[in-house]
């Protein structure tokens, strides 16, 4: 190949392979450092974790996480026991906030008037899965998932599950019958 | 020297045949690429047909690039320039040709076996076991045929691109072999022998490394080769090729456990994963560097000279992917990224701007030198080369886009962090749609591209004459002066390999020794660090003068890549495969499947399941609130091959067993989109009418047994029985809900699997983790 005169002093290796030669020009410095210095981080990452423990490893930290979570849940978790559930049901502030998200989240299948389409009407007396408060909160937190009914509280959380119960239960009176129906029939939604 | 000389050929046929096959097999595989790509978003390109679905596809398309591609462009290269670089054709024109059409065959058998479903469920590693052996052979033929014209070169040095071929020969051998060790059930199945996490380990070893191997090195080699020539400039630097080299092919080896951060691994691999892929980044870019900066006073030509652009943009992509590795095997990085569009986005990088510009560089260069006509159309090429670079650009701004955002919503939490802000795992599919659909465009331009090399190819050849290249040379031209030979034991005795065996021997000894041997360890490591320091600064000739003399002897060098290349591995492997698996296992141990569960577990092997969904719940609160409690080793400890996956195109199934009625999952194995709406899973219409393979399975059993995993010796009748009985129970229970199927069907073989998983036995915790 034709020389090109070098851009710098550059010392070209003395052998040549198939027309192919070689400087030997040192290596950059930023590129030394960035081999030096992931070696040290090594070092450093390395004795953190596995030397001296200092590092919680995956299963360490995830468990400490997911107390902490729990702990967070259980202290913000309301009580979902017949009576409490009752009494919430006759408290204005449960009841839209249970409305809010009934709307968004029921109503495609249990309709706004909660009389059924898709899924079985909530307003009548007849219960597949039970009709007491905690019953029907219990459907909530298993689901129904042959049906289609998914398993809400796990999605959207204790506080806001209860107060879409206490949103049903504000359509109820306590003490009224409780009646088991077999299944519910879907119907489109009108 | 005598004065007599004599022309040699060079064997360029071969050349030409297998450059002819890359471009062909590359077009399939990037057609089947788009295809892939288009049923990611319209599930409707699925078809209904088994040998059309994503799952049975995506092995086609990763292996037609990788392998037939990729495969095929790197023989062409390593024959082209091997020749020249040690002046002498290649040894056997047999087996040049045996290699050539062996490797045409392997390509073909791949791409009739994979649509039929016949897989082994290990990425990049599906083929069934007797292709394996094919491959093992046809690398061996390589491997002898390259070796052999080593011994007969008349160029006593080996030039930096033929150290790189040598590394990708005998390492891709290593991998390829212990990854695929397998005990068959009949011509077309088999299990592999390593299970659960020794089987991951084993293959993100091989996996992380054929990208290294396959997909690095041979190509590292042609453009140590192809780019200098191109350019007519000098390589910018030999101790850069030496450094970047050597610390490129020891530290490689060890980077494979980043595919595992946050799973069950053990945490030991993975912070060797972790800080080994960062010091992976700056050999990686030693080759940027080399490759760039050789085009320093030659930039001029890139505005003319299409070659040079391809070369120029490989480079570059190159660069890009190699500092997204280490920053994606970072934890928390790979927290965010691990299974997403992000990674595809990252090997996209890799695949259609270093191999696919590189392969296109090196294709332009070589018609006008193999075939007796210059290239027909320049500014075609400059054409391919814009297509292809804005296709690159919109598939992989795309892959990051979605794979970042996807990784954000699923990660997202609410209510204080204690729940989960996109429960539904569909919310984050369908808000990356577009940038799906962006891929499928931007691969379309890279693969239009391509078409425009094929035809401009076929013009410049179509009338051109085969072209050999010959080269004049003294008879006894090449023979190494006898002072030059080194022995064994000079390989070894010498202060460069002695200071490196001492520095790996002590880093071993403080990362795995107890508190003394540790302690013994660093105070051995920087002694030996500060002396190799002093010897190089006061005798750094002799260092420099050892490995000139190396170069001339190939035996000892090979000897020494082979010793580098398997460290990391032995290190890795070793400790995991020898360790008592019914012990190490944490607090769970999984239930063997029934006759029934297996063969649904084949099945979902044989769907390729694995390419959308994971089994491996990660240490990470998302993935907790999402899938439940975190996967242990001992879940997956019989599991030959391990499925932990490493792609959510779809959920996590570690915990899916019992978690839906079996009604549940036969409408939606019918039709996913009846229960979950916006789904882009395809209908699995055949398994409803497929039967099962039950005759296989006391084969199965039997093999399986002897893994280890704890079946009872059951006869022949037995396990039909309990087979029968299982099946009819699940299809009893179907019945009821208001699914009529029969029993022997595929469907309720893969419910009944599908049902057992997360299933486990408690057992007591182990105190030490085993190392």
């Amino acid at each position: 190949m034709t020389p090109i005169p070098p851009p710098e002093d550059d010392t070209l290796r003395h052998h040549s392979f198939d027309g192919i030669q070689e400087f030997d020009k040192r290596l950059p410095n930023w590129w030394l450092m960035t081999l030096y210095g992931a070696i040290i981080f090594w070092v450093g990452y390395w004795a953190y974790f596995q030397w001296f423990h200092v590092g919680l490893d995956g299963p360490q930290e995830v468990t400490r996480e997911m107390s902490k979570i729990e702990a967070a849940r259980l202290a913000s978790a309301p009580t979902t026991d017949n009576a409490s559930l009752w009494k919430m049901s006759r408290n204005p502030v449960f009841i839209e906030a249970g409305r809010a998200t009934f709307n968004t989240l029921c109503a495609s299948c249990h309709t706004e008037k909660l009389t059924g389409a898709i899924g079985p009407n909530l307003v009548d007396q007849l219960w597949i899965h039970g009709g007491t408060p905690t019953e029907i909160y219990t459907t909530l937190e298993k689901g129904v998932l042959a049906k289609g009914m998914p398993a809400w509280v796990p999605v959207i959380g204790a506080k806001k599950s209860a107060e879409a119960v206490a949103y049903i239960l504000s359509f109820h009176k306590e003490g009224e019958p409780i009646e088991t129906q077999a299944a519910w029939i879907p119907q489109a939604p009108k | 020297m005598s004065d007599q000389k004599i022309t040699i050929e060079f064997n360029d046929k071969v050349v030409r045949q297998f450059l002819l096959a890359s471009v062909v097999w590359g077009a399939v595989g990037m057609v089947v690429g788009t295809l892939v790509a288009t049923q990611l978003n319209y599930w409707q390109a699925n078809f209904n047909l088994p040998w059309l679905t994503f799952g049975r596809l995506r092995p086609l398309h990763t292996n037609a690039v990788i392998f037939a591609f990729v495969g095929n462009m790197m023989f062409a290269g390593i024959y082209y320039s091997t020749q020249r670089l040690v002046k002498a054709r290649l040894a056997s024109d047999f087996l040049s040709q045996l290699h050539f059409w062996g490797w045409q065959l392997i390509i073909v058998a791949a791409a009739i076996t994979l649509p039929l479903g016949f897989s082994r469920g290990k990425e990049y590693a599906e083929l069934i076991w007797p292709i394996n052996i094919a491959v093992t052979s046809i690398w061996v033929v390589f491997a002898v045929n390259f070796f052999w014209t080593l011994a007969k070169r008349r160029e006593p040095s080996l030039y930096v691109a033929i150290w790189f071929y040598i590394a990708t020969i005998i390492t891709v051998a290593m991998l390829y072999i212990v990854n695929h060790l397998s005990i068959p059930t009949s011509w077309l199945h088999s299990y592999p022998v390593f299970g659960g996490v020794q089987d991951a380990l084993v293959q993100w070893w091989y996996g992380h490394n054929a990208v290294a191997f396959f997909l690095t090195t041979p190509i590292l080699g042609v453009m140590y080769y192809f780019l200098p020539k191109a350019a007519e400039r000098p390589v910018y630097s030999y101790r850069l090729s030496v450094i970047h080299f050597w610390s490129l092919v020891f530290v490689y080896i060890w980077a494979g456990p980043h595919h595992l951060l946050n799973s069950a691994l053990p945490g030991w691999l993975q912070n060797l994963g972790m800080t080994f892929s960062l010091m992976l980044w700056a050999p990686s870019w030693g080759g940027m560097l080399n490759g760039l900066l050789t085009l320093r006073g030659a930039w001029d030509k890139l505005r003319t000279d299409p070659v040079l652009k391809f070369f120029a943009a490989a480079v570059t992509f190159y660069g890009m992917c190699t500092f997204e590795g280490p920053l994606l095997s970072i934890k928390s990085v790979n927290a965010l990224g691990h299974y997403t569009d992000w990674i595809i986005g990252h090997v996209h990088g890799g695949t259609l701007g270093w191999n696919g510009f590189m392969a296109a560089g090196m294709i332009y260069w070589l018609l006008p030198r193999l075939w007796s006509r210059p290239l027909h159309s320049i500014p075609l090429a400059n054409l391919h080369f814009w297509l292809g670079t804005v296709g690159i650009l919109l598939y992989v701004g795309a892959m990051w886009t979605s794979g970042i955002t996807q990784g954000v919503m699923l990660n997202a939490t609410t209510e204080g962090g204690t729940l989960l802000a996109y429960p539904n795992f569909l919310d984050t599919l369908n808000t990356i749609r577009p940038m799906m659909l962006m891929r499928v465009i931007g691969g379309l331009l890279y693969l239009v591209g391509w078409f425009l090399l094929i035809y401009n190819l076929w013009k410049t050849i179509a009338t051109a004459l085969p072209v050999n290249g010959t080269i004049e040379v003294f008879a006894d031209e090449g023979v190494t002066a006898h002072e030059d030979k080194i022995t064994l034991v000079g390989t070894f005795l010498n202060p460069p390999v002695a200071f490196s065996i001492l520095g790996v021997g002590f880093s071993c000894a403080w990362m795995f020794g107890g508190d003394f041997l540790s302690i013994a360890g660093m105070f051995g490591l920087l002694l030996c660090v500060v002396l190799a320091y002093t010897h190089f600064e006061s005798r750094g000739k002799n260092w420099a003068t050892w490995y000139d003399r190396l170069l001339v002897n190939s035996a000892p060098f090979t000897i020494l890549v082979v010793i580098a290349v398997a460290v990391g591995g032995l290190v890795q492997i070793i400790p995991t495969v020898l360790v008592d698996r019914a012990a190490n296992v944490e607090d769970r141990r999984q239930l063997p499947y029934t006759p029934l569960e297996l063969a649904g577990r084949d099945i979902f092997v044989s769907e390729g399941c694995y390419n959308c969904h994971s089994q491996m719940i990660r240490t990470l609160v998302p993935d907790v609130l999402r899938y439940g409690d975190y996967s242990r080793l001992g879940e997956s400890i019989y599991d030959h091959p391990f499925q932990w996956g490493s792609k959510r195109t779809g959920p996590d199934l570690a915990r899916v067993g019992s978690k839906y009625p079996n009604i549940w999952h036969l409408r939606h194995m019918e039709d996913p989109r009846s229960i979950s709406v916006g789904s882009n899973m395809p209908n699995y219409p055949w398994l409803f009418t497929t039967p099962t393979d039950v005759a296989a399975l006391p084969g199965k059993i039997a093999v399986q047994r002897q893994l280890g995993v704890p079946y009872p010796a059951w006869t022949d009748a037995q396990i039909a029985a309990d087979f029968n009985q299982q099946a009819k129970t699940i299809a009893e229970d179907l019945q009821t809900a208001g699914g009529v199927i029969a029993p022997d069907k595929q469907i309720v073989a893969l419910i009944a699997y599908l049902q057992k998983l997360g299933k486990y036995e408690t057992v007591a915790p182990l105190t030490s983790a085993a190392r």
